[in-house]
């Protein structure tokens, strides 16, 4: 897998991981998953991926906490769009110095067009089967 | 006339109080004029009628005049004893009244701070210098300025308060203030917010305030129940989001596979749509009345707005057309998704309540310095006697009749909250079974000078 085409789901909520997981392997990107930040930083340190779908508020180390030891091992090694229930996702991608931000319920072609926006455009002609 | 009847008129609320000590009851028809007058008649007809009766009676001149003699000393005697009587009734009836009057302050479960003209604490009761933590009401009769410097008084947000702010001063300027919130420190050094009301006191109505009485209650109860029902409100919204979002985003998925009926899974993320909206009022209301969400304020034209949001909003009335019709672009200084927000809901409202379908007109109008939209319907309108709370928050003017269709009632409420925020105003027409037009007004934004 070319990590340039990998995205990283860091998210508690099993079911919404897996969704997210769906949407993203539809539109044609590897996809791997963490329960929490903690588990992010494993997984990032395995390997670099082309973005960090990033949920707030989890339990071990939550968002703030992840992006923070992320800036400090890795610099801004690969973007971070900050996935949250907050009323301002605005303000929170800001809190962190995130990427972007897709606020909870949000639409199926906003995600894609987000991890379009930073690993290139989805392979929308090879799942049109589905 | 009853005693009781007697004292409830001398000092309205009083009577009951009073009804326990009967013996001292005033007989205040005496006033002081009407004593001397009493007192001038009766003198004179004294004089006249004794002299008259002496001197039928007693033909011997010099005994006629020791008579007069000890008459007139025993007039002076019983008029001494009368002067007498009344004074110390008149005092005793004084006593009593203040008495009264203090067992009242004193008796109040509210604090009360009574200042001079010239801002020096006079009298304080027993809730005040409880309130206050202190241990004897000496330690309050201060100086204001004393008093405020060693507790510290602020504004709720924590920004100092200035002397000339202070609930007492401005009600010594002549002000009538009610429900100002401040924070201080007890002097056992406990925060305490409460909520003052300051009135001056005038010796005679027109005359400048010689003492302003402040009532303070303590309200840090009911802030911190506020703040938890806020923050409650807060994590429930929250909590929301997540289900919310897989439920709506695996609907869309399957919707876009083309598995399961597209109707019903359209019908899914509609509903979806309108939990989430729900959702989003229950927490916006009480952030934005808490002054968290801050305005982005931007230039754009409200026309291309007005025509936006009715676009969008076209799709879910069916049964009704929504009629824009906007002049040359008028450019305003505001929160565009803000404002946005109160066309939706003014639209949405003139939809709701015109049940019958029918025409929603929107329009867009330059009246001098300001732009005025306004939304108009012909629907069931607004009953008179329901008018006046439109505004309010929570209240729905149609709930519980023929015409309850819904919602939350805080639309109205954010909007006017909204619009205030813009240095705007917003109104409303309406009658029962005619129709509403709601209209708000924002200042048109000054010509940028390009650079």
């Amino acid at each position: 897998v070319s990590p340039a085409r990998e995205v990283l789901v860091v998210e508690d909520d099993a079911d919404l991981a897996a969704l997210l997981e769906i949407i993203l392997l539809d539109a044609g990107y590897a996809v791997r998953s963490a329960g929490d930040g903690a588990q992010a930083l494993e997984r990032v340190a395995e390997r670099m991926p082309g973005l960090v779908l990033l949920d707030m508020r989890m339990p071990v180390m939550n968002g703030w906490e992840f992006a923070r030891e992320f800036a400090a091992r890795h610099g801004r090694a690969a973007p971070i769009v900050v996935v949250t229930a907050a009323e301002n996702a605005r303000l929170r991608a800001e809190e962190i110095g995130a990427d972007g931000w897709l606020e909870k319920p949000f639409e199926l072609e906003d995600v894609i067009a987000a991890a379009a926006r930073f690993l290139g455009p989805a392979a929308g002609a090879a799942h049109a089967g589905f | 006339v009853s005693s009781d009847a007697q004292g409830e008129r001398d000092i309205p609320g009083l009577g009951r109080a009073r009804a326990h000590s009967p013996g001292q009851v005033r007989r205040s028809a005496l006033t002081p004029f009407r004593i001397v007058l009493l007192y001038a008649a009766v003198g004179i007809a004294w004089i006249l009628l004794s002299d008259r009766a002496l001197e039928a009676l007693v033909r011997d001149p010099v005994y006629l005049q020791e008579l007069q003699t000890v008459k007139g000393a025993a007039y002076v005697c019983v008029t001494a004893f009368l002067l007498y009587y009344l004074i110390r009734r008149n005092e005793q009836d004084r006593r009593v009244q203040s008495e009264e009057v203090r067992a009242v302050f004193e008796g109040m479960a509210d604090a009360v701070l009574v200042v001079d003209a010239a801002s020096r604490v006079v009298g304080v009761n027993r809730a005040a210098v409880e309130l206050f933590k202190a241990h004897h009401e000496r330690e309050l009769l201060v100086p204001l300025s004393d008093l405020m410097l060693r507790t510290g008084m602020r504004h709720l947000d924590g920004t100092p308060l200035a002397f000339a702010q202070t609930a007492t001063r401005r009600a010594l300027a002549g002000e009538v203030v009610t429900a100002f919130e401040e924070r201080f420190r007890a002097f056992d050094g406990k925060e305490t917010v409460v909520s003052i009301t300051a009135a001056p006191i005038r010796p005679r109505p027109g005359d400048p305030p010689r003492l302003a009485v402040a009532v303070v209650r303590d309200i840090a109860e009911e802030k911190r129940f506020e703040e938890m029902r806020e923050e409650f409100l807060a994590t429930a919204a929250h909590e929301l989001r997540t289900p919310l979002a897989v439920v709506k985003a695996y609907a869309q998925l399957m919707r876009k596979r083309s598995q399961g009926d597209p109707v019903a899974l359209d019908t899914i993320a509609r509903q979806i749509d309108r939990l989430t909206r729900i959702v989003h009022q229950l927490l916006e209301v009480s952030r934005f009345r808490v002054g968290d969400a801050e305005l982005r304020p931007e230039r754009f034209d409200l026309s291309a707005l007005l025509v936006e949001t009715a676009d969008a909003l076209r799709e879910a009335a069916e049964t009704h057309r929504i009629l824009v019709s906007t002049g040359a672009e008028v450019v305003v200084k505001a929160d565009r998704a803000r404002i946005g927000q109160v066309i939706t809901s003014l639209i949405e409202n003139a939809v709701r309540f015109s049940p019958q379908g029918g025409d929603v007109e929107a329009a867009l109008e330059r009246r001098g310095a300001e732009a005025v939209v306004w939304v108009r319907d012909h629907g069931v309108g607004i009953a008179p006697e329901r008018q006046a709370r439109v505004f309010e928050r929570f209240y729905r003017a149609h709930a519980g009749t023929a015409h309850d269709y819904g919602g939350l009632g805080v639309g109205l409420d954010m909007s006017r909250e909204i619009v205030a925020r813009h240095g705007g105003r917003i109104w409303f027409e309406s009658a029962a079974g005619e129709g509403s037009t709601f209209s708000f007004a924002l200042p048109v934004a000054p010509e940028e000078r390009p650079s």
